[in-house]
Order: C-alpha cells, then sequence, then structure tokens
C-alpha cells in the first residue's frame, strides 16, 4: 500500500471520494491525514483547500460540498493539525464540537419530558455528539469527537475542553453492551439486549485511552475476539486502534489474506496504523 | 368532525412496555410509541374519573391535533384497484428464477430502456439467516428486469447500522451469488446526494438528502424480507426505504427520521419515489422481536405488485396482522377504506386463507393481531 493510491483518487477539485465520485469530507480528512503523516504536505495542500472552501457559516463542516449542514465529520476535521487546516478554522471546528450534544441532554428537551411525565433513563446523565445536529448522541460521532478533543486538550489545555471528554467518555461507558463491547449507541431496546459490533468497538476503545473501568476491559476482550475472526478491514482497522490506545494489540497479530480496502478511508486508516505502529501518535497527538 | 367522532377517536395508551426505558426506547420509542397510540382507536371513551392530569390534557390535545391532521388527507378519490400477487416458493433455490420472472410477466412490468434499482433489505452480519433478503432471489429479479430489457439494473442499498456495507454484503451472501456484484451495487450511504422537497410532509422533515442513484431510478423495486418490528408493527416494502436515506449524511443509524417520527417518515420516502414495484421475501421471515433479533418464520411465499401500500396490506394479513393498525399504512392512504383495504385489492395467485400464518408478535403488538383487533 503506498501513497500513490490515494494521490491517483484524489479529484481535480482536491477532495476525495469514497470509493469513485463526488468528494466528501470524510474520505478526505482520512488521505489527509495519512498524506501528512507521509510528509506529502505539497498534495495535501489542494486537499486541505477543499476543506476550507466547504467549511460551514457556523464553523462546522458538512459531509459532503453540496449539503447546507454541519454534521459529525467536523470532528474529523478537528483532528488535522491546526497549522495545516489554518488556526482559526480549527478554532471553529472546536467551537462547533463543544457547541453541539446530543438533543436528548439540551434543557429544552428534558423539560419537554418532565411535562410529558416521563423519567430519562441514568444513561442520559452523560452528553455525547449526534451524527447531525437536532438529533441523539450515538456512540461513533462521540467516539471520533472525543479523540478531536483530546488531541485539542494536549495542544490547549481548557476545562470545558475536559468536561465535554469525561461527559462524553461516561456517555460510551454507559452504552457498553452486556457481554462487552459496544454497538451503534442501543445495548438494549424493548428489554432486549443487543450486540456489539466489532468497529464501534474499536472506535470507542480509541476514544477512551487511559480509562481504565471494568467496562473498558470487557470490551478489551471482546476487542481480541472480534479480531480472531472478522474479515471487514473497517473493522479491522478500528479494532487495531482500539487495542493499540490500551496497549492489547497482539504482538504476533497478521491481517486475515483476502481482506480488501473497499473504501478509501479504510486504505487511508490502514496506512495510519502503519505509521502508529512506527511510533509516531497521529491520532492521539 | 361530531363530537362523537372525537369520542370514538379517542386514543387509549398501550400497556406498559417490557423491561426498563432504555437509549433506544428512548430515541425511537417515545415517538414511536405515540404514534402507535394514534392508530391504536377503541371505540369506547374511558370511564370519567373527574380529575384530568397534566399528561391527560396533553395527550388529549396531542389526539385533536392528530385528527385534523388526518382528516385533511381524507380526501374521497376513485380508486382503482391495486393488483398484488401471491405465490408459493417454498425454498431458495433455482425455482425462484422462473417464479421471479413469471411474477413480472403477470404484472407486465415494462421496463424497457428503463434504469431499474433493486433494493434489498440488508441489515446485519449473518450469512443465511432470516434478517436480510436472500441474495438468491435478488439475484433472480436481477435477472429478470434485465431479461425483460431494463437499460441497467442495479442492486442498491444503505443499511442503517452498519457502515462497511460492502463487508455486510459479502457476509450475507451477495458476492457469492451475484456475479460482479460490486460492479452492480451501490451503496446508498455513501452515493452522491440531491437535497429534495419530500411532496407529502407527513412528517417535519421537510427536506432531505437522497441519493442520485434512488432518484434517478426508472423504476424502484423494493424487496424486502417479511419481518416483524419491535416500533412499527412490520416491516415490508414501505419500511424498506429507509435504506434510500444516506448514512453519509445521516449517519448509522439515521436517527433524524426517528426523531421526525418513524410512521411519518415511512410514508414521506413512500410518496417521494411514485415509480416502485415491491417483491416481498417471505419465503423465510422474521417473527417475535423483528426486525434484528427475532426467530426465524417460514411462509413459503412471495409477494409482489406495483403498489407497495397494497402489497404490504397483504403480506400483513398472511402474517395475520391487522393492517389497519399499520400506522404508515394508515398515513399514505390517507383513508381506512383505502388501498388497505381487500376490496380495493385484485388479489392474484393463491388465497392469503391459503398461505397466511400467524407471525409471533411482542407484547407491545398484540392488539395489532387480525384476530384481536
Amino acid at each position: 500500500m503506498t501513497i500513490e493510491i490515494l494521490a491517483g483518487k484524489q479529484n481535480s477539485d482536491g477532495g476525495w471520494p469514497y470509493v469513485r465520485g463526488a468528494s466528501w469530507t470524510e474520505p478526505t480528512v482520512y488521505s489527509l491525514l495519512a498524506m501528512l503523516a507521509a510528509g506529502e504536505n505539497e498534495r495535501a495542500a489542494r486537499g486541505l483547500q477543499w476543506l476550507r472552501r466547504v467549511e460551514r457559516p457556523d464553523g462546522g463542516f458538512p459531509p459532503q460540498a453540496n449539503v447546507e449542514e454541519s454534521s459529525w465529520v467536523t470532528a474529523l476535521v478537528a483532528l488535522l493539525p491546526p497549522g495545516q487546516l489554518g488556526v482559526a478554522a480549527h478554532e471553529r471546528a472546536i467551537r462547533w464540537l463543544l457547541s453541539t450534544t446530543g438533543t436528548e441532554t439540551t434543557a429544552v428537551y428534558r423539560l419537554r419530558q418532565w411535562l410529558l411525565g416521563n423519567h430519562p433513563p441514568p444513561e442520559q446523565a452523560f452528553s455525547g455528539w449526534p451524527w447531525t445536529p437536532g438529533a441523539a448522541a450515538w456512540v461513533g460521532p462521540t467516539s471520533l469527537a472525543i479523540l478531536a478533543l483530546e488531541k485539542e486538550a494536549r495542544r490547549r489545555p481548557s476545562a470545558e475542553i475536559g468536561r465535554r471528554i469525561a461527559q462524553g467518555r461516561q456517555f460510551l461507558v454507559t452504552r457498553t453492551c452486556h457481554e462487552g463491547g459496544w454497538n451503534h449507541g442501543a445495548p438494549r431496546a424493548l428489554g432486549y439486549e443487543s450486540g456489539p459490533y466489532p468497529e464501534t468497538t474499536g472506535m470507542a476503545l480509541a476514544a477512551l485511552r487511559g480509562v481504565h473501568t471494568p467496562e473498558v476491559a470487557r470490551a478489551i476482550g471482546m476487542a481480541h475476539r472480534f479480531l480472531a475472526d472478522c474479515r471487514s478491514a473497517d473493522a479491522i482497522n478500528w479494532l487495531r486502534l482500539g487495542l493499540m490506545a490500551h496497549g492489547g494489540m497482539p504482538a504476533d497479530y497478521c491481517r486475515p489474506a483476502g481482506v480488501e480496502c473497499r473504501t478509501l478511508p479504510e486504505t487511508s486508516l490502514a496506512m495510519l496504523i502503519g505509521e502508529v505502529q512506527k511510533g509516531r501518535d497521529v491520532l492521539w497527538g | 368532525m361530531t363530537m362523537r367522532d372525537l369520542q370514538n377517536s379517542v386514543v387509549h395508551p398501550l400497556p406498559n412496555g417490557r423491561g426498563s426505558a432504555t437509549v433506544f426506547d428512548s430515541m425511537c420509542g417515545f415517538r414511536a410509541a405515540r404514534v402507535r397510540k394514534r392508530f391504536l382507536r377503541i371505540p369506547q371513551l374511558p370511564p370519567m374519573t373527574g380529575k384530568i392530569t397534566r399528561r391527560e390534557l396533553l395527550a388529549a390535545s396531542a389526539a385533536v391535533a392528530g385528527m385534523a391532521s388526518l382528516s385533511s388527507c381524507n380526501r374521497e378519490e376513485p380508486l382503482t384497484p391495486s393488483r398484488v400477487s401471491i405465490v408459493r416458493a417454498p425454498a431458495y433455490d433455482q425455482r425462484v428464477y422462473e417464479t421471479v420472472r413469471l411474477l413480472l410477466e403477470e404484472h407486465r412490468v415494462d421496463v424497457r430502456g428503463r434504469h431499474v434499482v433493486v433494493k434489498p433489505n440488508l441489515v446485519e452480519f449473518e450469512p443465511e439467516s432470516f434478517i436480510n433478503t436472500n441474495p438468491l432471489l435478488v439475484h433472480a429479479a436481477l435477472e429478470a428486469f434485465r431479461a425483460r430489457g431494463a437499460a441497467s439494473v442495479r442492486i442498491a442499498e444503505g443499511p442503517g447500522h452498519r457502515r462497511n456495507t460492502l463487508d455486510l454484503a459479502d457476509a450475507a451472501g451477495y458476492f457469492k451469488i451475484v456475479p460482479n456484484f460490486e460492479d452492480v451495487f451501490v451503496d446508498l450511504n455513501l452515493d452522491d446526494v440531491t437535497r429534495v422537497r419530500l411532496p407529502r410532509q407527513f412528517s417535519r422533515l421537510g427536506k432531505l438528502y437522497l441519493p442520485n442513484t434512488a432518484l434517478g431510478a426508472g423504476l424502484l423495486v423494493s424487496m424486502p424480507k417479511m419481518k416483524t418490528h419491535h416500533w412499527v408493527g412490520a416491516t415490508l416494502a414501505m419500511k424498506n426505504l429507509f435504506g434510500l436515506v444516506p448514512g453519509g449524511v445521516y449517519g448509522w443509524p439515521k436517527n433524524v427520521l426517528h426523531w421526525a417520527g418513524i410512521q411519518e417518515s415511512i410514508a414521506d420516502l413512500h410518496a417521494a419515489f411514485p415509480r416502485q414495484f415491491a417483491i416481498v421475501d417471505g419465503i423465510v421471515g422474521m417473527q417475535g422481536n423483528g426486525p434484528i433479533q427475532g426467530t426465524a418464520k417460514f411462509a413459503g411465499v412471495l409477494v409482489a405488485g406495483g403498489d407497495p401500500v397494497a402489497v404490504d396490506a397483504t403480506c400483513c394479513r398472511i402474517m395475520r396482522i391487522n393492517p389497519y393498525q399499520i400506522g404508515y399504512l394508515r398515513l399514505a392512504t390517507g383513508s381506512v377504506d383505502a388501498q388497505i383495504s381487500e376490496q380495493n385489492i385484485r388479489q392474484s395467485g393463491e388465497a392469503i386463507s391459503a398461505v397466511a400464518t400467524p407471525f409471533d408478535l411482542i407484547s407491545e403488538f398484540q392488539s395489532i393481531r387480525l384476530e384481536n383487533s
């Protein structure tokens, strides 16, 4: 796998598609992270310009250029180095993240539930991040937002960022599945237990680096079991990152033959993991 | 609306759900339960206690508003009976190719020169399971539409929970069964999108970004699994359209639809795609706590037709579910006697009574059982 694969997939507008077609923010950010980690700053410049062009007036980023709403991909953009993205744009992305929360933890929603006589379940005590503003918080966007804020906190610690990271981590811990690990964020529905997914288990573990709780320990065990027979490149990428975050990646792990990277985020993330293995902390800062 | 009409429409709350309120309950359940309540009408007023609680006051206001909104949909329009076929299909084997070909022949589906998009229901990494639409059946449809002269036939899906769609399709057996699967498949979660104003506005979504592959289809073929559903009762051809909403824009799950109202969003999506055909995989369906955690249920049928509302209503009757109790069907028809009435469905093939088999329902949905309502 070389950086040439990514360069060859770059659209003329500077961004990257998932597979082919229009540029999207998610593959663009992952491709940029891989390019910058490889020292390909000149090639990355056009991608960074594309990102700056699609920034929304509220400081967030849309998933695609023609979508007129900021979304979860803002957390990915905030993973980019401020010096590369632009300090002001990066600061606005962080502000957007800090001002965004799942609707179920807003004061208006809680008041409405109180008026209706509904009692919010205990896990709604902690605020996470939604895929899109105006919806509930889920494991995927919460994990990515924590990663972005943690990276920012290492550069510029602040009480506000620390508080949101702590809330987000509690959100994740309360959403663990009964058997360990995470699914999209609904461990129970109508009283039935739901099982975990490998990709979200890896994501959440990556966001919980440095957290030691029984839930995290069970999730690490589940991640090991997933990794043993997982056939999805996306899931394998996140499981590896999640286990690396906790120093639990098996030293003798060998990626199964025949598992293909089918999208550019999968390809880019696999490259980033290679950099992490070399000791470069490109994800956590 | 007379006072008597209003009294007859008083909404009774369902019995309390099993287990404690949970994350997903609260994200989908509040809304789903409210919609369910709206459609579960019991023709009796509750005994008056002389004391109105805050909850009852709010519920009554909501009921009046709901009735006003529903009554505006009750337009008297002449109805052409919709044709629905029920055919026996005892197993997922080579015979389904001929069965599907004959179904399209019977309905004289004209796709010459048109771009056909076949939309199965892919949910989980489960090989040979009863969660996903069986790949053999989808391949049979692909071949049949090609044989009828379609300009192109694509298989397209955007799963609601799992991001790695191609891996999911691989695990569900699609790569094995459909030759060159990646060349004919479109991941609707990551397809290019266009913002569309929803024509009917049942929900408060107003506009949605939708995938260009689906919007450009000359015929959209919904191919769901015949399943019960723990929020809306049954998931069939219409609910299958949730998979058209791009996860790349709205996330995994597509939670914006839950907040806008599941039943209303289904009706909105149905109205946004007027050129549809439905083939329901009822060979082995799912009963109980569907759409994911239920158990296998053999029904041994395929149900097909050009009107997804009539197809879904017929499937409900096969499952021994009262279609009038399915909120999105009521919304889509706009009147209790329209497309979901058996009299307005031109039935061919097997009689419903010959293939009907009761699908288990979770306790919250016992009241939608045909025998109970």
